[in-house]
């Protein structure tokens, strides 16, 4: 069985460093880069199933160059090998562009399912996932806390959280699956896995490779321009309740009744 | 044909007797020899360190000094050790045809051996006192320590046996054949037996002498398969003991090519560490004094070590006495080598259990308390780097560390950005390393203070910094710090068995302090973790740093009259009690240095808690514990804050942000023996900078200090 994993590398979030430069796209040198945390989880739940059903795992990523060295801590996890569409065009890309682009690389793989994250932590804009599989006509199985392929009959069902409960879902592979947190914590690598990831395969292929016109996709044809971006004003001071169960609760209640909040 | 036991009847027979015992004894440990043999990783050389491993085995195997830790064992044991090597000499006289005493009665008419027989006597009694001591202990007071075997039992009877039986030989050889020259008690006792037949008294002289003999021969049978094997072991384990810092954990190579990382199998292990396992007699002093197995968790190091003692010795089974010969091997396909299966066994959930393994916190305890210097943590962190590093096992709360030590270079994921947020509002500056370089005045800089991550980040710990750094300021130290410079040291890393995120850390840290050529300047924290890690640790990985630590830094301002602090009224108390970190106590040896700081200030009164000094015990969060959940047992730290309370002391006083944390909230949480939580944990510097004249020395500083909080 052959999986896809969508990973983008995204400033840490635990560095809090996250900016925008004078051109109003990230500053990269700002902060350290992450492998997506919810794509670590997507990627998890394909390296349990290909240690389940045998198969590899393929991670495929939009990023500037430097996106390789992120992308071997995700490869340290397990995965078999990297894709790395990359190309000086593609530099402030807007949604649009970066699903056009991926799934015109997922056009040059053989895969039983592509796996997404929930969203990322930088852009949050939660819907390529949702538009490679239109653009590439694939079965959109959304919100997965479950995932069971049976690649003997070529299906794939998942159970699909929603509001009240989950619903279950099958569809024929190849499909297009949003991971959620509910599949599990990302594993730790290992050492052996950090080592093996540094020989591994990272594909590297330009907008040329993928039969893309710079004119109509990257930055050049971005449908969104980002105006301003701000913080969020820090949190005010925090207010300690101590004592018993019944005492801190009495406080709590007083505290958020002063607020008129109850 | 041997005069001195003319009167022993078949005496020749002893050479049979004892001498095949003796043989059987060498070759069953020299079958343990073959399992040492499988041993991977290197042990001790035996040429290294000669005068120091010698002075070591003088302290430790013959005067016991670890052993009087508990004086009242440590006297009963000392009693048994020396009589049994002062008794040996007779027995090695009765199997050596009276040669010995030949030998020494030469010169001086027989005055040597007759004063050596007096001894003996003595001894005897001595040692037959010391085993009902013993057999007291085993069947009666029962201290928890011990592991009460029918093993146990039998050595003591062993002992108790060959002693007395040795002794009453004696007795009736003196009044069937007359005076032993110099064996006084022995003659004594013999006075009321003069009457007696003398066929009679010659039978039970017979009897009992044999009866010596057969046990000793019994003892040499016995021992190579008993707990009591320490007898022959000890010593080997006290000479070959570790001889680096208590704090420096074995290096590591993470780039060797189809290594196993850490301790995995028995093989994995090196010969000094099955030795270990083969001199445990489990007197259970580890146990006694391991936070862990005190506060009803599965680890116990007295298990472990006997748990691979017992898996060496399951390796061994089956082996010959007498090995084949190649020969035999090759004719006869008769392979008696050690099973490669056997030695393929993982040791964690076989001599320790998985959960054991993250219950240590490397506090050293054990190590301390071990009278024949048997080293835990090192094996327990070597377990730890195999389950993290080749198999991603470990409690699921670490891997947010690890993370954010490894992306953020500090366990809390705090951004470095905020590594300076404890110097707002003071009314100083704190100077970074790096603008103090850019202006070319790092040769005036007296020393850098290596704040920790603990310190800039958690809000309690933070209030530490901001008194040391005053403290400096008052003193008029030139000081300045790394700022995001700084990252975490790794040692939380390295406890927790991952070396590589610790050396990652170490070597970039390494790094940054030769840039500014730390190597030559002193580098100050109040951070025990911090401080084995610089100042101990990297020198493995290249970084030799001169560290000291805050209590030892501040004491040498006070002595060198660089800080004043108020006169004191002469009124009321106050009553402390210091909680010494594990890592500077026990690791480092710093006991004194924050006492002395406590001294000075005025008003103060130390109470010291039961276990303090070496003796410390952990707060909990040492080994990177403090980044687990504890869910076994009841709490470390519930139970340090108990033990501090019990001392009636109105403030627990320490020296490392860690323990700050675990006794803060130990205290916090013990409402009902620390109502209101008016006993709190305050850091030494914290009881120094309350206390700081507001007018210092003016050569030094001259400014008017801050009011803190």
């Amino acid at each position: 069985m052959h999986i896809v994993v969508l990973t983008k590398p995204v400033p840490d979030p635990a560095a809090a460093a996250e900016r925008l430069g004078p051109d109003m796209r990230l500053d990269r040198a700002a902060s350290p880069a992450v492998v997506n945390g919810n794509d670590e989880y997507a990627l998890e739940a394909a390296l349990k199933l290909v240690e389940a059903h045998g198969g590899e795992v393929t991670l495929l990523t939009m990023a500037p160059p430097s996106g390789a060295d992120t992308m071997r801590k995700a490869l340290a996890m397990g995965a078999t090998r990297g894709v790395l569409v990359t190309d000086p065009a593609l530099a402030g890309s807007c949604v649009r562009s970066t699903d056009e682009v991926l799934a015109a690389a997922l056009r040059e793989l053989t895969f039983d399912l592509v796996f997404s994250g929930f969203d990322t932590s930088d852009g949050t804009a939660g819907v390529v996932g949702a538009a490679i599989a239109a653009r590439l006509g694939l079965p959109y199985l959304s919100n997965a806390a479950r995932i069971e392929p049976d690649p003997a009959a070529g299906r794939v069902r998942v159970r699909r959280i929603t509001p009240t409960g989950y619903d279950v879902l099958e569809a024929p592979m190849p499909a297009l699956v949003v991971c959620t947190q509910v599949l599990g914590e990302p594993r730790y690598p290992s050492l052996k896995g950090i080592m093996s990831a540094r020989s591994k395969e990272i594909a590297s292929r330009s907008l040329a490779d993928l039969g893309l016109d710079g004119g109509t996709v990257g930055g050049a044809a971005a449908t969104t321009e980002v105006l301003d971006s701000r913080k969020p004003p820090p949190r005010g001071a925090t207010t300690v309740v101590r004592g018993t169960a019944e005492e801190g609760a009495a406080a709590i209640v007083t505290l958020l009744a002063s607020r008129r909040l109850i | 044909m041997f005069p001195a036991f003319a009167e022993v009847p078949a005496y020749p027979l002893v050479f049979a007797v004892f001498w095949g015992a003796a043989a059987y004894f060498a070759l069953a440990m020299a079958r343990h020899l073959r399992i040492f043999a499988a041993a991977r990783a290197a042990g001790p050389s035996p040429f290294s360190s000669i005068p120091a491993r010698t002075l070591g085995l003088v302290r430790y195997a013959f005067i016991q000094t670890k052993m009087f830790k508990d004086w009242r064992a440590g006297l009963m044991h000392f009693g048994i050790f020396w009589g049994f090597v002062l008794l040996t000499i007779g027995t090695a006289n009765a199997v050596t045809g009276g040669i010995i005493q030949a030998i020494l009665s030469a010169p001086f008419d027989g005055f040597i051996w007759a004063a050596i027989s007096a001894m003996q006597n003595v001894v005897a009694v001595i040692v037959l006192g010391a085993i009902l001591w013993a057999f007291e202990r085993r069947l009666i007071s029962k201290p928890e320590r011990l592991t009460y075997s029918r093993d146990g039992l039998l050595i003591l009877a062993m002992i108790g046996g060959l002693v007395a039986a040795e002794f009453f030989a004696q007795v009736f050889e003196i009044a069937a054949f007359g005076d032993v020259p110099g064996a006084f008690i022995a003659s004594f006792l013999a006075t009321p037996l003069g009457g007696v037949d003398h066929g009679l008294l010659a039978a039970a002289f017979g009897i009992l002498w044999w009866t010596h003999k057969v046990i000793v021969a019994a003892f040499l049978l016995h021992l190579p398969g008993s707990k009591h094997l320490h007898v022959a072991t000890a010593f080997f384990n006290v000479y070959f003991r570790k001889l680096a810092p208590r704090g420096e954990l074995p290096v590591m190579d993470l780039e060797a090519e189809d290594a196993t990382f850490g301790l995995r199998t028995l093989q994995d292990l090196g010969w000094k560490d099955m030795l270990d396992g083969f001199t445990c007699t489990e007197c259970g002093r580890c146990q006694e004094a391991c936070p862990a197995w005190n506060t009803g968790k599965p680890l116990n190091p007295k298990h472990f070590i006997m748990g691979i003692r017992e898996m060496s010795v399951e390796a061994e089974h089956g082996l010959n006495l007498i090995p084949n010969s190649p020969l035999v091997r090759e004719t006869y396909g008769l392979d008696d080598t050690v099973h490669a299966d056997r030695l393929a066994k993982p040791i964690v959930d076989d001599a320790i259990p998985f959960d054991a393994v993250w219950d240590c916190v490397t506090c050293g305890a054990c190590v301390e308390a071990c009278p024949v210097l048997i080293e835990h943590v090192d094996k327990i962190v070597g377990l730890r780097r195999n389950l993290v590093l080749e198999d991603s096992r470990f409690p699921t709360e670490l891997n947010g560390a690890f993370r954010n030590m490894e992306g953020v270079g500090n366990p809390w994921g705090q951004p470095p950005a905020s590594r300076l947020d404890w110097t707002k509002g003071l009314p100083f500056e704190v100077p970074l390393v790096a603008d103090v370089a850019a202006r070319g005045e790092l040769a005036q800089l007296d020393v850098l203070y290596w704040v920790g991550c603990a310190a800039a980040f958690d809000e309690r710990n933070r209030k530490v910094a901001r008194a040391f750094a005053t403290c400096l300021d008052a003193a008029g130290i030139s000081f300045a710090v790394l700022g995001q410079e700084e990252s975490c040291t790794g040692d939380p890393a390295r406890r927790m068995g991952n070396d590589y995120v610790y050396q990652m850390l170490a070597t970039s840290n390494i790094e940054t302090l030769n840039r500014y050529r730390m190597g030559e300047k002193t580098i100050v924290t109040a951070c025990p973790h911090c401080f084995n890690s610089i100042g101990v640790e990297y020198a493995q990985l290249g970084g030799r740093f001169r560290v000291v630590h805050h209590s030892a830094f501040l004491k040498e301002l006070l002595a060198d009259g660089r800080l004043r602090v108020v006169d004191g009224d002469g009124g009321s108390r106050r009553s402390v009690t210091l909680h010494d970190s594990c890592y500077m106590a026990r690791y480092s040896g710093v006991v004194a240095e924050p006492r002395d700081v406590l001294g000075a200030v005025p008003g103060l009164e130390l109470v010291e808690m039961e276990k303090n000094g070496k003796n410390t015990f952990c707060c909990g969060a040492g080994g990177g514990r403090m980044w687990m959940e504890e869910t076994r047992g009841t709490r470390i730290n519930a139970s340090r804050t108990d033990q501090a309370l019990a001392t009636g002391a109105g403030t627990v006083a320490t020296e490392c942000p860690f323990c700050m944390t675990m006794l803060k909230d130990g205290l916090e949480a013990a409402a009902d023996a620390n109502p209101g939580g008016e006993v709190r944990a305050i850091d030494i510097a914290e009881l120094l900078a309350e206390s700081l004249d507001p007018i210092q020395p003016a050569r030094f500083s001259g400014r008017e200090l801050p009011i803190l909080q």
